[in-house]
């Protein structure tokens, strides 16, 4: 990995974390693994590794909630280095999820200094209003706390990938081909927490059965993703129909 | 007095504002507070133009603590907007109004924008485009991309001017209108199906054991006896594992620790493989 394309991680980085990228559609698409790695195989000339590995880093933060409750884990800064790893230093996608999500779980350190450090602007603001300089309330609100941003999450990011993502495989190797294999166990694994999260909630009441049914469809049938969701939809107008011809309310 | 009203551009460069700018500066004291006080700054401008003191007042009473699921959180900006226009033109609105009906719209409105969007919305068209891009294939992560750029655009420019131009009735009024409790349902059983269908997917666990028969036969557990009962059996009660440890309140990272364990130890005993 060159300077350079480490430099253009780092911008990536933050771009995932900034509200420059219209706002909540940043945090739709590119802190999410899936287009992160993408993107992150892009600037490393492997766009289809950057895919694949991105997808399965995605599986863990399917569910993410910034709500809270949701598992705590800078998923950006896991898709980004994940897939950095998969393709400098030849990972297979299980063992660098398995890496990638205890990378992320450092990077909300990141996430707790910007939002206590951001306050500082807060109260730069609240001067600007004091004065009765509205139009420089944008400083307080974007300028300061984005250039902030960028150091926090571009610096360590490009670091990171420099210094780590090429030393990675001398690592795994010299610890031998167990851990590997240890490390694909438990990459292949770690979706359930993913998919157990997004079930906290979703696995409510009567539509409990349905996870089973959507189970049973993909094992026994081997329908696509996209087919179980068609029927699903289906299934779905077809079970708040009944419900309604029951009660006979329009309001369930 | 004319001079004291909106013109769609100004609501138009609030919203706009509202859209990129809500987490510019997030902080834990206001969260997106200075956000909200930012996408404010045009209206005030425009309403009390030849006063700055008028102005102040305004600003002031935006800058407060101020948090919501940003999407559906633009129809309180909206509503806002209307609000301060109302206000400015004589209207008989307090500026404490003003501030109880924001803050107190934040609770409701973040409830179902974040188990609508980021619970369904979200989670499913990842889901999707997830499962055709594990292949390696470039398109859908651009395709997801697309699609999230015209949900967000659309809903938060529909909800912002729903909020400025028909207030907060209209707002109360499709909360508590049946429908949506009745596509959270439905969004629920889609989201069932597919999850379950995405555990027979993409986790994999099995058993390694190989019990010795006689001198030639092995019988492989995994093979011979899951494969042909339910074959992901494995997967699908560790994932219903971690979910009920996670009901019980078991912290998501205690979860992943144990799964580590699990993993490393069935890895080093040969139990799983």
């Amino acid at each position: 990995m060159s300077v350079f394309q480490a430099l253009l991680l780092g911008i990536l980085y933050y771009l995932g974390n900034s509200s420059i990228v219209a706002g909540p559609v940043g945090y739709y698409t590119i802190y999410r693994p899936l287009i992160g790695g993408f993107l992150t195989g892009v600037i490393l000339g492997d766009p289809v590794t950057g895919v694949m590995v991105g997808a399965t880093i995605n599986l863990m933060y399917i569910g993410f909630i910034s709500a809270g409750g949701a598992l705590p884990g800078d998923m950006c800064l896991a898709g980004i280095l994940g897939a950095a790893m998969a393709i400098t230093g030849g990972l297979d996608t299980e063992a660098a999820l398995a890496i990638a999500v205890p990378i992320g779980l450092i990077g909300t350190l990141l996430w707790f200094g910007r939002l206590t450090l951001d306050s500082i602007f807060a109260h730069l603001a609240d001067r600007y209003v004091e004065r009765g300089e509205g139009h420089k309330v944008w400083i307080a609100d974007v300028l300061l706390p984005q250039l902030m941003l960028f150091v926090l999450t571009a610096v360590p990011c490009f670091l990171a990938a420099y210094l780590g993502a090429s030393h990675i495989e001398g690592a795994i190797n010299a610890l031998g081909g167990t851990v590997l294999g240890i490390l694909i166990i438990i990459g292949g694994m770690m979706p359930a927490l993913g998919i157990g999260l997004t079930l906290l909630y979703i696995f409510k009441g009567e539509a409990r059965i349905f996870f089973f049914i959507g189970f049973l469809l993909a094992v026994y049938f081997g329908l696509s993703m996209i087919a179980v969701g068609f029927l699903a939809l289906c299934c779905a107008i077809i079970y708040t129909q009944l419900k309604n011809a029951k009660g006979g309310e329009v309001n369930v | 007095m004319s001079e004291n009203r909106l013109s769609k551009k100004e609501v138009r460069r609030s919203w706009l504002i509202w859209l990129f700018n809500n987490q510019a500066n997030y902080n834990y004291e206001r969260m997106m507070g200075i956000g909200f006080l930012h996408s404010m700054v045009p209206i005030a401008k425009k309403l009390y133009k030849d006063d700055v003191e008028k102005q102040k007042e305004m600003l002031k009473r935006h800058s407060g603590f101020f948090n919501c699921e940003p999407c559906l959180g633009s129809s309180i900006a909206g509503l806002t907007v209307a609000m301060e226009e109302q206000k400015a033109a004589g209207g008989n609105i307090e500026g404490d109004a003003i501030t109880s009906v924001k803050t107190g719209l934040m609770g409701p409105i973040s409830g179902i924008g974040d188990s609508v969007i980021q619970g369904v919305i979200v989670p499913l068209l990842l889901a999707f485009a997830i499962d055709m891009s594990s292949n390696g294939s470039v398109v859908w992560p651009i395709v997801y991309s697309l699609i999230m750029v015209a949900v967000v655009f659309g809903i938060s420019y529909s909800l912002f001017m729903l909020g400025y131009k028909k207030g907060s009735d209209a707002i109360l009024s499709i909360l508590e209108n049946g429908i949506v409790n009745k596509i959270i349902a439905g969004a629920n059983i889609v989201g069932c199906m597919v999850l379950g269908a995405l555990v027979a997917n993409y986790v994999s666990m099995s058993c390694g054991i190989q019990i010795q028969q006689t001198a030639e036969s092995v019988f492989n557990v995994q093979e011979q006896l899951f494969d042909t009962i339910v074959p992901k059996l494995l997967p699908l009660l560790l994932t219903l594992g971690c979910y009920q440890l996670l009901k019980k309140g078991l912290s998501s990272v205690k979860v992943l620790l144990i799964i580590v364990a699990v993993g490393a130890i069935g890895g080093l005993t040969g139990i799983l493989g």
